[in-house]
């Protein structure tokens, strides 16, 4: 997924500038600006930053690079997933956990196991199809004292009682990731098998943002992971099994001063192919020339998509009732692949009321492939489009 | 108003002054007891509020030994077990320049369940700030608008706090607390709790955990707790603390009650006269026919009137009152309980119901005996004054007997009552009021001795001043005993005080041995490498160390003090039921702990017994081998051997070490080397044992100021006492003094006469209220003192209090005769004798 | 006892076997002794006795300020002596008319107050009262210092207000007390020909303690108090 998009989504808690893409066309407040001087840092450009950039391609290296990056300013594990159970009940989920460093220099206080310059957030979101609820839960730690954090090897990434972990696979058996998440009467304990192995996006693992050098993240996914487990919801225990979606990105690079948002998608169809596409809107509403993507037919070499390559119509809104409206059905057109796919979320009412408000969800796919029908699922993210 | 009405009324307004004084009677006693309820719970609310808006919404609080946590706990309660709703703390005190602040170290993210005022800023980019500016920018802390003020700093400001001895530069980044509630937020300072733990020196532990839960999940959290952690109620831990200084505010609230009952008699005194002198109309009214019931009617609902009157009057006074009393009650409680910041009164509607309520009350009660007594007149005509004056005194005996009924009844009660403060207080009133009752016979007695004597040496003028004041007892008598009653409070306080001074001071003296004392600055924990460090400097021939810690459990908090001796120190000291040489070698061994006195007292424990106490390893019980003497202002104390604290509570730190020099060491270099050893780790508060016992006797005195001040209101309130009954006095004379003057008296005669009367009650009271006293005196020591405090001491009685007491009692009451004398003295003998 | 307002032109006074004694210190004085006498509606007794004869002990029997040691008073029908205190208070407040020498009248109250307080005291008030005042003043001709307080009224004028006082509810009885014991001739008549006008026109029996022969002359009959008995007067 997007760089940009996400610093956009998530760092707007943390940062003055960039709160202006998420929606809000507000002048950062004096006072804040006067409170925190030490945050000017954070508000420039990345590149006056202190913190290190994306600016050229580099060689990606698994399980190593599923581990944290220090230096950057964000990095995020951005799992989404369709569960079925065995009865045929539908559930959606979303676990993300986002590391943000705050400053590039060492923290100031000594002597203290709390000191740190890095923060995590985590959002745990479940979708209950047959009811119609959506479950969305956030928390927020510093990464020390053991409260939250990233460690390599083996890699985890937790925070507090959320977490991601691998269990690397022993000469032959694949990887294993092991979730879990818990928010009151919702419970997420998930085992994650890659059907698939790693895909860099963009230009091998560089996806650039805007034309702006070093705004660009660093981003591969694992589009497909066959996933199992339980999963409690309500308080009820449901053994699940299904298809979950890796994101892995790091970066320290923020929106460009033109860009509003963006619609991003990850799509798994019955043939086995993946696609990724992510749209950057512009604050006029036109689609900036950074939109791309990637189609991941099976068993054959990932094609990069440009914002040309794709028909993108919206087919229906759906209105926030905290404001805001949302593209909520899509046409999703890729001529050069013969991909004609309709595109519904499984809910309407996806949006998660975090301190940055979103909309991530479920959805169903139908359509065709030349002429051959092929249905598939995914999840959808709309961020931008929040309104007081 | 009816015709009736306004005859009876018509008379007060004849007579203003007298109005006057009865409202100024109610006023000041309501005034008094307002203002040190409104002080004392003003303070005590503060402190309530403070800790509420500091806990927020916590409902109950992880708390550990005298170490505080070890922090892994809380992140295995959030990773491992998922415990949701709790906030770490790390807490303690910083200062800046003169002002103590409460530091409070914070985790924000924690934060937003837990208390609004750290995580609320102006907007999510506000808040954005404060994270970031909280957790990298070096020196980071949050003040309350005022308080910045209070320290001339601004937001983005750098200034210097002084924490653990070593001066720290801090920046406000931010405001908490805008808009109301912020006052219980005065002098907080809230920072990250990596820069707390820091500037503390408290890496790795912890304060407490603020949880909010309900209490179901309280106890599932308790579970999954190691043995030296509880989980306590935060309301019932804050209420607990509050308590700490309820035995010193019990005690300001029963010296109000003292100004209040002397209010009574003054009141007593005006409505009593009032009636006294209205016989002739109540005569009138009576023949026309009006009804007993009317007559009592009437004049209750005049006292009622004036008792609202002088109640609302009063009211408006005590909230003034309180304000400036609530300085020094704050004062007190910072000196000897616990921070409290507080600024201004609080207005409770209780209080002033209280108030009002006893105000009035009182003034219906007093007018209650003359207004019946009034009404049982028979209906004659100029009911004749001697008849009044005859009944008065055939009431004496009486009088006697009931009072000393009542003080019996106080005896009585103390006897009974075990260690109940409240019974020992309403023990004192009882015991004031029977003696007071005792007083008119006594002056009846004792003036007709003094008329005979006047007679015989000082001539006719002066018996008749003097045989005027036992003939008119029915209007002197109670001015006598308000003004006896005021006086001896105090002589009983006076000697309270010194008897408790005189006990503190030897107390100090007994052990304050060191040559001097070693502390950080400011207060501090010194880590046992600085310990170790300071007592290899050359010229010290020994050492001693002390550490105070609370023990925490649901049932409350007991006061650790943990003792390294030196081998002088074990002197210092006293043992009260055991002997020394058997007792400190148990107790070095770690085998026995000493507690302090008012601890054995309050919870019935001698030596021999056994207390439990809650360790690092959980409650563990130990054997009691003696109880000591301690005025500390946290009396229940267990003194542990410093061996016997390492094993059982994690906590290395200690607060303050006492030094013995070598016999030929130089005091200065032994300091200055100690200084040295010390470098810049922290700054050293060093005092001498002299240095130490001035201070301590500082707080002592500055505790007692407003005691003083409060015995000095219920005498004001017994010279308006006095000033009111001679006036009074003066008006029902007229028209003897009228047919005095008439027949040659001359007007500085006339002056002189009724000065000489005045001073002679004043006289009087005050002989009446050396017994008195001296008996309050007892009662206070060894009855309230001993009951709030559990402390006993020596009972100290210097003669100066008594006869300063006497010129006091004489001295006011010629002050208060000046006014009445020079009334009567340009009274115009005709008019006068014409006058009904 | 019940004590309505009479309306019936009863004024009578009947006192049958009265007897009554104080004490003084130790000892006991018996001023009345079984004394009975009876006195007609409208009548005027003149009461005559040395000083300390009794005669304000009769009148405080008659009014029930006191009550006997034995023996009856009925005034007007009613037995005072069967009466509670309130209840004498009550009959006292309805039915008697008292005129002291020395006045008595309410220092803190005006000269119309006075006069109105015994009429509210009787539950008149309002307009009604206010034109009572204003009649009784005019009759003892005072019209012009009602809004006068009595200390600066001279003692002839402070005894016709008392006298006003004392028949404004217009009781049955009107007792008297030395009426003119403070006052010189010339103020006395005058003050006695009020009394004796206003008396007639309400019909009030008059009970009069006198030592003054004018007083006694302008009265139906005059007993002596002697030995504690009444007997005609010489």
């Amino acid at each position: 997924m997007l760089v940009n998009v996400k610093i956009g989504l998530l760092a707007t808690v943390f940062t003055v500038v960039l709160l202006c893409h998420a929606g809000c066309a507000k002048a950062p407040e004096p006072a804040a600006a006067a409170a925190a001087p030490d945050l000017s840092d954070l508000l420039g450009s990345p590149r006056e930053s202190g913190y290190r950039l994306a600016l050229e391609p580099r060689v990606f290296e698994f399980p190593r690079d599923h581990g944290p990056h220090d230096g950057y300013r964000n990095e995020w594990w951005y799992l989404t997933g369709n569960l079925d159970t065995s009865s045929g009940r539908r559930f959606g989920y979303e676990l993300t956990l986002f590391r943000f460093a705050l400053s590039p220099d060492p923290p100031p206080a000594q002597g203290s196991a709390w000191a740190t310059d890095s923060i995590h957030i985590g959002h745990f979101a479940i979708t209950d199809v047959e009811r119609g609820a959506f479950h969305v839960a956030e928390r927020q730690a510093r990464a020390a004292a053991g409260l939250a954090g990233a460690e390599r090897d083996p890699f985890r990434v937790w925070l507090y009682d959320w977490s991601i972990q691998l269990f690397p696979g022993n000469s032959g058996d694949a990887d294993r990731w092991q979730v879990s998440a818990a928010d009151g009467a919702n419970r997420l304990d998930l085992s994650l098998e890659p059907a698939r192995p790693p895909v860099l996006q963009g230009d091998n693992g560089l996806s650039q943002k805007s034309a702006d050098p070093g705004n660009a993240s660093f981003y591969y996914s694992i589009p497909r992971l066959t996933t199992s487990g339980t999963l409690q919801v309500d308080g009820t225990r449901y053994e699940v099994s299904g298809t979950s979606w890796l994101d892995r990105e790091w970066s320290s690079s923020a929106l460009a001063d033109d860009q509003a948002g963006w619609d991003w998608f990850s799509l798994q169809l019955e043939d086995g192919t993946d696609l990724m596409y992510y749209q950057l809107r512009k604050k006029d509403g036109s689609t900036d020339a950074y939109s791309a993507g990637t189609l991941m037919p099976p068993d054959e070499a990932p094609v990069p998509l440009a914002p040309e390559d794709v028909q993108l119509s919206v087919l229906a809104h759906w209105d926030s009732p905290a404001g805001g409206q949302y593209p909520n059905e899509w046409r999703f057109v890729v001529p050069q692949a013969s991909l004609d796919l309709h595109i519904r979320p499984v809910l309407r009412d996806q949006e998660l009321d975090t301190w940055v408000r979103y909309w991530e969800g479920a959805v169903d796919i139908s359509g065709t492939l030349g002429n051959t029908p092929l249905n598939g699922r995914g999840y959808v993210e709309l961020t931008g489009y929040a309104r007081p | 108003m009816p015709a009736l009405q306004r005859a009876s009324f018509g008379y007060l307004l004849r007579h203003p002054w007298q109005l006057a004084l009865a409202l100024a009677g109610i006023t000041i006693g309501v005034a008094v007891m307002v203002a040190v309820d409104l002080a004392s719970s003003s303070a005590q609310l503060a402190y309530r509020l403070s800790m509420e808006t500091l806990n927020g919404n916590a409902t109950h609080q992880v708390v550990g030994g005298p170490g505080g946590i070890d922090e892994c706990i809380y992140a295995e309660l959030r990773v491992a077990h998922g415990v949701q709703n709790i906030a770490p703390v790390v807490q303690g005190q910083a200062e800046s320049g003169d002002r103590t602040l409460e530091l409070l170290g914070i985790d924000i993210f924690a934060e937003r369940a837990m208390r609004g005022f750290t995580a609320s800023a102006s907007g999510a980019d506000g808040l954005a700030a404060r994270v970031s500016g909280l957790l990298t920018m070096p020196g980071a802390v949050l003040l309350t608008p005022r308080t910045a003020g209070e320290l001339a700093v601004e937001i983005g400001d750098r200034f210097e706090l002084r924490v653990n001895g070593r001066t720290r530069n801090a920046i406000l980044i931010d405001h908490i607390g805008s808009g109301a509630g912020t006052a219980a937020l005065d002098d907080v300072v809230v920072l990250d709790i990596a820069l707390a733990q820091e500037w503390l020196g408290m890496a790795g532990r912890l304060s407490r955990i603020d949880v909010r839960a309900d209490d179901d999940d309280a106890k599932q959290l308790s579970r999954l707790l190691p043995a030296d952690l509880e989980v306590l109620n935060a309301g019932n831990r804050t209420q607990t603390t509050a308590e700490m200084s309820r035995a010193f505010t019990t005690n300001l609230k029963a010296m109000s009650l003292l100004a209040m009952l002397v209010g009574v008699f003054l009141i007593y005194n005006s409505v009593s006269f009032a009636v006294l002198q209205r016989r002739n109309l109540l005569g009138i009214l009576r023949g026309l026919g009006v009804t007993r019931g009317q007559v009592f009617r009437l004049l209750l609902g005049e006292a009622l009137a004036l008792g609202i009157a002088g109640a609302l009057f009063g009211i408006a006074a005590g909230i003034w009152l309180g304000e400036q009393l609530l300085v020094l009650v704050s004062q007190s409680i910072n000196d000897l309980y616990f921070r409290v910041s507080v600024t201004g009164v609080d207005i409770n509607a209780l209080s002033l119901a209280r108030g009002f309520g006893a105000g009035l009350a009182a003034t219906v009660v007093a007018a209650a005996i003359p207004a019946c007594e009034a009404s049982s007149w028979r209906p004659r005509l100029a009911m004749s004054r001697s008849v009044i004056e005859r009944r008065a005194h055939s009431l004496l005996p009486w009088l006697a007997a009931a009072g000393a009924g009542c003080a019996l009844l106080s005896l009585l009660l103390v006897q009974v009552s075990g260690d109940s403060l409240a019974a020992g207080l309403t023990a004192l009133f009882f015991l004031i009021f029977g003696l007071g009752l005792c007083l008119p016979p006594a002056v009846r007695w004792l003036t007709r001795g003094c008329a005979w004597f006047a007679r015989r040496f000082a001539g006719n003028a002066a018996s008749l001043a003097i045989a005027g004041v036992a003939a008119s007892l029915s209007r002197t008598g109670v001015a006598i005993v308000a003004l006896a009653v005021a006086v001896s409070a105090t002589i009983g306080v006076s000697i309270m005080v010194d008897s408790f001074r005189t006990s503190v001071s030897s107390w100090l003296d007994q052990t304050l041995r060191s040559d001097f004392y070693v502390a950080i600055d400011g207060g501090g924990d010194m880590a046992p490498s600085l310990v170790a460090d300071l007592a290899a400097v050359d010229g010290i021939a020994a050492w001693s160390s002390s550490r105070r810690a609370w023990l925490e459990t649901p049932e409350g908090r007991t006061r650790l003090v943990a003792l390294k001796m030196a081998p002088e120190s074990f002197a210092g000291t006293t043992l009260l039921d055991a002997d020394p040489d058997t007792v400190w070698p148990a107790f070095e061994r770690g085998e026995a702990v000493v507690v302090s006195e008012a601890l054995a007292y309050r919870r019935a424990i001698r030596p021999g017994n056994t207390l439990t106490l809650q360790t690092g390893p959980g409650p563990r019980g130990f054997d009691v081998a003696a109880t000591f003497r301690s005025y500390d202002a946290n009396p229940e104390t267990v003194l542990v051997s410093r061996r016997l604290y390492d094993r059982f509570w994690d906590d290395p730190a200690v607060d303050s070490l006492g030094i013995y020099l070598e016999p030929d060491a130089d005091a200065q270099r032994v300091q200055a080397r100690l200084r040295a050893a010390t470098g810049d780790r922290a700054v050293l508060s060093v005092r001498s044992n002299r240095d130490l016992r001035q201070r301590s006797l500082e707080i002592f005195d500055r505790t007692f100021i407003i005691t003083h001040v409060l015995y000095w209101l219920a005498v004001g309130v017994a010279v308006i006492g006095i000033l009111g009954a001679m006036l009074a006095l003066q008006m029902e004379r007229a028209r003897e003094l009228a047919v005095l003057r008439a027949l040659g008296v001359t007007r500085l005669e006339l002056g002189g006469l009724v000065t000489l009367q005045t001073t002679y009650i004043g006289l009087l009271s005050g002989l009446a209220a050396i017994p008195l006293g001296l008996l309050m005196s007892w009662m206070l020591i060894d009855v309230i003192n001993r009951r709030a405090f559990g402390w006993s001491m020596e009972i100290v009685v210097d003669p100066a209090v008594l006869w300063q007491a006497l010129l006091l009692s004489a001295g006011v009451a010629f002050l208060a005769g000046i006014y009445p004398a020079w009334r009567a003295s340009r009274a115009h003998p005709a008019q006068a004798m014409r006058e009904d | 006892m019940p004590v309505t307002a009479s309306t019936s032109p009863d004024a009578s006074v009947s006192l049958r076997h009265i007897s009554h004694s104080y004490l003084e210190g130790v000892r006991r004085h018996v001023v009345l002794d079984d004394l009975s006498a009876d006195f007609a509606s409208g009548e005027a007794i003149a009461l005559r006795g040395r000083s300390g004869s009794g005669k304000s002990t009769l009148l405080n029997l008659i009014c029930g300020i006191d009550a006997p040691d034995a023996g009856q008073v009925i005034v007007a029908g009613h037995d005072l002596t069967s009466m509670s205190e309130r209840d004498r208070t009550l009959y006292r407040r309805r039915h008697i008319g008292f005129v002291y020498q020395a006045f008595n009248l309410v220092s803190t109250l005006s000269v119309a107050d006075n006069i109105r307080l015994v009429l509210e005291l009787n539950g008149i008030g309002g307009q009604e009262a206010s034109q009572r005042v204003d009649e009784l003043l005019q009759a003892v001709g005072l019209a012009d210092r009602g809004n006068s307080f009595p200390d600066v009224l001279s003692g002839g004028e402070q005894q016709r207000v008392a006298i006003a006082r004392a028949l404004a509810h217009r009781p049955a009885i009107l007792l008297a007390d030395e009426p003119t014991g403070n006052l010189d001739d010339r103020t006395a008549a005058d003050v006695l020909s009020s009394l004796d006008t206003l008396r007639r026109e309400q019909r009030a029996t008059l009970i009069v303690a006198t030592h003054s022969n004018a007083v006694a002359a302008a009265c139906d009959r005059t007993l002596e108090l002697r030995d504690g008995r009444l007997v005609a007067a010489d």
